[in-house]
């Protein structure tokens, strides 16, 4: 026995002396595709795999009737004009609110520095909120109405904006701004000559890239009926026409290519120094001239977002109804199935992206990888889970293996920028050495990677604890699913309980992951992942 | 000789060490002050206390009768800082970083403006061909010119704050003796365009003894006290010698 404990003891201070490799360590999460695949392999039915299979030819074929397509093209009209509008709001608002959550402007503008700490203490509420939680809230209080949809992403994004917003302006030197106090610039002064050119970088990188995600979150919320493209897809895939859902997924991938090229040439650094004034007005105007046009547009499309609407207020409920929904319900289970969901689909999204780029090296396969990335992005993950539901029972792997696969498209493209972006000389000194092309590419180009990429990957963990409420209501796991049966009940003490429960669960991780993010950063000093 | 900046009985102590102590000089218009001492003398720690970015624990700096920390912006632009980092703003152009001296006197709507292209072209010009830059540089982004050009910039922002002394910490430093001569002609006042308004007095931290003689006055500083005090021509070799072992 003592043999056995000795031996024990032996091994864990070995696994401790270990120094595991960065490079290790963004690779071992993919384990976690072993249990997803023998559950997702222990429900497979026979039938469903030919749908599967069915569905994934139907991309080479997709329909070109000219309704499909016409409806399938106002869709995407409707979901880019939500998209464009809350996200324009949220930027302002997140720019606004970024102002007083940010230690160093506060400090430059005179604001005692506790309001700040109770102005970013009050924004994790609605951040750590995700927009579907909001969507589905709306929909209940106030009925069916366009505005919701824009409601609930300018809310979540606007508050994350301003997080991203206000810990960038953070790190920004001010040293520069002190030499301007000192040449005898007034406050206002300092802000606008020294203070402006550093931020608008800032709102366009970090802006740009939320407007993908806003596209995602209208399509996303059009799955779950508030119309555009994401309505139009769910409507195929339930009448299983599935070349009908492709025609809607080449639309819209198509429009993101576009986009993502238009948002890559406005980024270069050259367009922004040529005139730092003219560029910031110019964005302005963009971003004014896009919420005009949107809202013109989408009343073209006869989508009228000044509805009048109801409100349907709920009372508050009482605190034996309180009581008795928090006995009633299987808490404990409905918050290991919510970790389990997030750590299951969290391995899957880090650890495929950097095997699945060492192996695709070759042009013609890292393209085709881009491509295949951009769709993981594209398919909202009820549709995906709906799809994997179609050839197995519902289980915690489905919405792992949905949630991860969309997730592994964000990482991925992240991860093929930054090592595009970076120095090829170890690499090259690597090859020289005779090393094959896979292992070159891993100490030479994946080891510099490494640290920013775990940091990245945690930031990422988040975003996925909050989207397993979306996997989890199409899927019928975690607290997720128990959010969509108590709203259909109007079990208003369940909704706010569970909101509640989410809520802390969310901040608990978001707390965890920015320690350890925080030990990574300090680790690899300036090498921080662009996001 | 009209009385510029007076520091007197000034320390700086942390809770570790004696940064500078009984700090007690003068410096009067038409001063020219060599700050000599070696490294850790407290050099950079006396010119940031002139120049009011640090509180001494003692003593003051006066300004025009007022102590430094309590002078308006528009005061406390009189003194001129050339920063070792020399904290120019990399987004914008030469020309932009040059007006940006001239803050001080102009208004939020004048800031605005300079964001938007270089105002008041032929000051700005004036300045730059003062360092020796040609105009070409006006519309150039920071980020592209050379360490000595960024050094030239910052000077000639300097030139366009319109100050009556000049607080320098190591200017020469990292620079080829053709820029050293032509940064110092520009510091001491020499074959300087009349148009300029540029500042008559400065005090300059270096670490090049054999320099001292261009300035009319030496200080010099040992573990954070003045050892020496005196007309250029007046010090010794040993006594610098002596600062420096």
């Amino acid at each position: 026995m003592s043999q056995k404990v000795k031996s024990l003891t032996y091994i864990a201070k070995s696994l401790k002396e270990t120094n595991i490799s960065k490079v290790t360590l963004t690779i071992l999460p993919i384990l976690a595709i072993i249990p997803v695949f023998i559950q997702c392999a222990h429900g497979l039915h026979i039938g469903g795999i030919s749908t599967l299979i069915s569905f994934i030819f139907s991309g080479l074929h997709p329909s070109f009737d000219k309704d499909v397509v016409q409806s399938s093209w106002i869709g995407l009209q409707i979901t880019f004009c939500f998209a464009i509008i809350s996200w324009v709001i949220s930027i302002s608002m997140g720019l606004f609110l970024a102002i007083f959550s940010s230690y160093s402007l506060t400090r430059i503008i005179g604001i005692p520095e506790y309001i700040t700490t109770i102005i970013r203490r009050i924004l994790t509420l609605p951040r750590a909120t995700h927009e579907l939680i909001w969507g589905l809230l709306f929909l209940q209080i106030f009925g069916m109405a366009p505005w919701i949809a824009i409601l609930a992403i300018a809310i979540p994004y606007s508050a994350l904006m301003a997080r991203v917003f206000a810990e960038q302006i953070d790190k920004i030197d001010l040293k520069s701004l002190i030499a301007l106090k000192h040449i005898g610039a007034s406050k206002i002064q300092v802000l606008t000559t020294a203070f402006i050119p550093k931020l608008i970088p800032i709102i366009g990188n970090y802006g740009s890239y939320r407007f993908e995600c806003a596209i995602r979150g209208a399509t996303l919320l059009g799955v779950f009926g508030l119309g555009g493209i994401g309505t139009e897809m769910q409507l195929s895939i339930l009448s299983l026409k599935f070349n009908e859902m492709w025609t809607s997924l080449w639309i819209l991938f198509f429009a993101i290519l576009l986009l993502e090229k238009a948002l890559e040439y406005l980024q270069k650094p050259k367009f922004y120094f040529r005139n730092v004034g003219k560029f910031s007005l110019m964005c302005l105007l963009v971003l004014l001239i896009l919420l005009g046009t949107s809202l013109i547009w989408l009343n073209v499309l006869g989508v009228n977002l000044f509805v009048p609407f109801t409100i349907h207020l709920f009372s508050i409920p009482s605190s034996t109804n309180l009581l008795s929904a928090i006995t009633s319900l299987p808490w404990l289970k409905l918050i290991l199935e919510t970790v389990l969901l997030m750590l299951l689909a969290s391995g899957i999204a880090i650890g495929l992206p950097p095997i699945l780029l060492m192996l695709s090296q070759a042009r013609y396969r890292a393209k085709a990888l881009s491509i295949f990335w951009i769709f993981c992005r594209l398919i909202p993950t009820p549709l995906t889970t709906m799809l994997l539901l179609l050839c197995t029972n519902p289980s915690i792997s489905v919405g792992a293996l949905a949630l991860g696969i969309q997730n592994m498209g964000v990482l991925g493209r992240l991860l093929k920028q930054n090592i595009d972006n970076q120095d090829t000389n170890i690499f090259t000194g690597i090859k020289a050495t005779g090393a094959n092309s896979h292992l070159a590419w891993l100490y030479g180009k994946m080891s510099l990677q490494s640290n920013s990429y775990l940091t990245y990957s945690l930031y990422r963990t988040d975003v996925i604890l909050r989207e397993t409420i979306v996997v989890g209501a199409v899927g019928g796991v975690g607290l997720g699913w128990q959010l969509k049966e108590s709203l259909s009940s109007f079990a208003w003490e369940e909704v706010l309980l569970i909101t509640a429960t989410f809520m802390s669960i969310t901040l608990i991780g978001e707390t965890l992951s920015e320690k350890l993010q925080r030990r990574l950063l300090n680790k690899q000093g300036n090498n921080a992942f662009h996001t | 000789m009209s009385k510029l900046i007076e520091v007197k009985n000034v320390s700086l102590e942390s809770l570790t060490s004696i940064r500078v102590k009984d700090i007690n000089i003068s410096i009067n218009t038409g001063d020219h002050i060599a700050l000599i001492g070696k490294s850790g003398s407290g050099k950079t720690t006396l010119l940031n206390i002139i120049n009011g970015s640090l509180r001494p624990t003692t003593g003051e700096v006066i300004l025009n009768g007022k102590d430094i920390r309590n002078c308006s912006d528009n005061k406390r632009r009189k003194i001129g800082s050339l920063w070792q980092d020399l904290r120019l703003i990399e987004e914008l152009t030469v020309g932009q970083n040059i007006n940006c001296g001239a803050l001080g006197r102009h208004s939020v709507g004048w800031a605005i403006a300079n964001l938007f292209g270089v105002i008041e072209y032929q000051e700005c010009i004036k300045c730059l061909n003062a360092v020796g830059l040609s105009n070409s540089l006006v519309n150039m982004n920071i980020e592209k010119l050379s360490s000595g050009q960024r050094k030239r910039v910052a000077i000639a922002r300097l030139l366009r704050q319109e100050s009556d002394l000049i607080v320098a910490d190591e200017p020469f430093s990292n620079l080829d003796p053709t820029l050293i001569t032509i940064i110092l002609k520009i510091l001491l006042r020499e074959q300087m365009n009349q148009s300029l308004n540029s500042a008559q007095s400065c005090i300059v931290s270096l670490h090049r003894p054999e320099l001292i003689d261009k300035f009319n006055r030496v200080i010099g500083l040992k573990d954070g006290r003045i050892v020496v005090d005196s007309d250029s021509l007046g010090v010794s070799k040993g006594e610098i010698s002596n600062l420096y072992c």
